[in-house]
């Protein structure tokens, strides 16, 4: 009876191939926030149930996978995707079928549907920010390197337009296949030595990310002096590549497992409780997390999965995510979010040296971002912007006690 | 032209929707805004169109109205880029596709993705016909003075017995102390020629091997 009753949600992350590393990542974040459900009652008494498929990393696996989900596993509701590419292969099933599906991770813009709900962060609140504070720091003469496929592309057409505007210059731009080997990143680094670059922004995406790094150690690159400053770098990767390769290096992100709130040591507690160990938490982890959450909130609020009338429930859902408190933007269907920019300590831990005060509106189709919008400056982060609050928690709960 | 500013200028577009208040003209008035233009609708057609329009997005049914086609019907210097909305692609819609130029097409029922693209073929279309127009007038213009210059030069050559250097430079000379241009001169010793019944007429111009000097 119970099962009858169950809500089935498609979860659709590769746990092999070359995005395996942040897609199981992604995936745990999912199961996290199902279980939470689960465990204080379900949706409207009904057990959330993920139907688990693995695309291998493959683009096309995956809208055949979504194919599947909808037509013979009876979801209507689908988390996953990582690569932009994989993205577009799911987006026309989902439309054609009108479920709804949340894509838990950063991308290039430029897109919208009425059967997505986007969770990660837009070129506007992240790329700005991050070359700002690259030129501020670091100098102006930037090194491109990417995995060869459609984010990295167009993800350094956003850079290079707001390198420009901060009167810098791209001195190289190298793409290496998305199972590219450690040797492919010696050549892309023979280069950099050449050109001298004062900061390399990579989009290299998977398991290149860590031969990348490593490479870069290997060959003497000084990360204090020229770091490697990246978009979806993340704490999983870092902690394949090892701290040494890692440190001193740069990703902005909304969110990073050093936050303090509430809100991030519970997730934080949970994931520990669940997988044994929090190595594998990453923004994009946390993203579906509270994606998931989203969805189950807004199921709780109109009683029901009807597509259109879901759709209408997350034009205004709200949630407090690990990150803080996040909503989707009925315009575009995007995700306000937190802005952030953090490096690698010597201990493999980001550390937070920037944020925005507020969540940043998301703006999919800004094609010329401008590099001193006012409304995208950048806050050295509270030093202790939990203690106090902290404080105050102990306090009430002493005083129910 | 460059390409790269249709893109850069996208957000500065003012954008009309002429089609009748659904479902459709709502959902293409969203994207407009998500892509970040000022979108407005108007409906019914209005006497002209409005002057803060640069992108028309206008209905296409299998018949036009006189009223839109009134509206469409000037000069392309002052026309908007021109988007067709169609719901269906039978021959008489394809027509007055056809019939109103328009710059490019969206399809009902309307996808939000798509619309971005028609925007930005349909800005480079209009672009290019009015550079094309502005360059076909200038060598318009160009032929004829030069068509000019080389009338007037064999007048001279005929009725002063000068070579054809000395009569490019005779008109050249009177443009300059006169400060105007040599098609000028050029059209006054023509209508002087008609006046006074000169030898000009006696053998074909076409006939003679004229080297065009230019102006």
């Amino acid at each position: 009876m119970a099962e009858q009753l169950a809500l089935r949600v498609g979860v659709l992350f590769s746990q092999t191939g070359a995005t395996a590393i942040i897609e199981r990542s992604q995936l745990n974040g999912a199961l996290l926030a199902i279980e939470e459900i689960n465990q204080s009652g379900g949706v409207n008494g009904r057990r959330l149930e993920p139907v688990i498929l693995d695309p291998g990393s493959v683009p096309i696996r995956y809208g055949e996978m979504a194919e599947q989900l909808l037509s013979e596993d009876g979801v209507t509701v689908i988390f996953g995707c990582y690569m932009s590419s994989a993205r577009k292969e799911v987006l026309p099933v989902v439309e054609r079928r009108n479920a709804m599906f949340f894509y838990p991770t950063l991308y290039e813009g430029f897109e919208y549907s009425p059967n997505v709900i986007y969770g990660g962060a837009a070129p506007n609140q992240n790329s700005v920010p991050l070359a700002s504070y690259l030129m501020e720091l670091y100098g102006n003469r930037f090194y491109f390197v990417g995995s060869d496929y459609i984010y990295p592309r167009e993800s350094n057409r956003v850079m290079r337009n707001i390198v420009r505007q901060g009167r810098g210059t791209v001195v190289g731009e190298r793409y290496v296949s998305l199972d590219g080997t450690p040797e492919d990143f010696d050549a892309v680094i023979a280069d950099i030595k050449r050109q001298k670059p004062d900061v390399i922004f990579s989009t290299v995406v998977g398991t290149g990310t860590v031969h990348f790094y490593q490479a870069y150690l290997r060959h003497g690159g000084n990360a204090a002096k020229v770091p490697i400053a990246s978009l979806t770098t993340n704490e999983a990767e870092v902690e394949a590549m090892g701290p040494q390769a890692a440190a001193g290096h740069i990703t902005a992100a909304p969110y990073f497992r050093t936050i303090s709130s509430d809100a991030n040591r519970r997730f934080l507690d949970g994931y520990r409780r669940m997988f044994g160990s929090i190595t594998t938490v990453t923004s994009c982890c946390e993203a579906v997390y509270f994606q998931v959450h989203m969805f189950a909130d807004a199921v709780r609020r109109i009683g029901s999965t009807d597509t259109d009338r879901l759709r209408v429930a997350l034009m205004s859902a709200e949630y407090d995510a690990p990150q803080g408190r996040v909503w989707v933007d009925p315009e575009n269907h995007h995700t306000f979010l937190h802005s952030r920019i953090a490096r690698v300590d010597e201990t493999g831990e980001f550390v937070i040296q920037r944020e925005m005060p507020r969540p940043v509106k998301p703006d999919p189709y800004l094609a010329y971002p401008a590099l001193n919008d006012w409304s995208l400056r950048l806050l050295n982060p509270d030093p202790d912007p939990l203690g106090s609050r902290l404080e105050h928690v102990v306090h009430v709960n002493q005083q129910h006690h | 032209m460059s390409t790269n500013n249709i893109i850069r200028s996208l957000r500065a577009l003012r954008v009309l929707v002429l089609h009748p208040r659904d479902n459709q003209a709502e959902e293409l008035l969203r994207q407009i805004s998500r892509i970040g233009c000022r979108g407005a609708a108007i409906w019914p057609p209005p006497e002209k169109l409005p002057d803060e329009g640069d992108v028309v997005f206008v209905e296409v049914k299998e018949t036009i109205s006189k009223d839109i086609r009134r509206l469409f019907d000037i000069d392309r210097s002052h026309r908007p880029t021109v988007i067709g909305v169609v719901a269906y692609e039978n021959p008489s819609v394809l027509q007055g596709l056809l019939d109103l130029e328009v710059d490019a097409v969206v399809t009902v029922p309307l996808r939000p993705f798509g619309v971005l693209s028609s925007m930005v073929i349909a800005r480079r279309v209009s672009q290019e016909f009015k550079v094309a127009d502005r360059t076909l007038g200038k060598l318009k213009r160009k032929f004829d003075s030069v068509h000019k210059i080389s009338q007037a030069k064999f007048i001279l050559m005929k009725l002063h017995g000068l070579s054809e250097e000395e009569a490019y430079g005779t008109i050249r000379t009177q443009a300059m102390t006169k400060r105007t241009t040599m098609a000028d001169i050029a059209q006054a010793i023509i209508n002087a020629d008609g006046i006074l019944g000169s030898t000009a007429g006696r053998r074909k111009p076409e006939r003679l091997k004229l080297t065009v000097t230019g102006d």
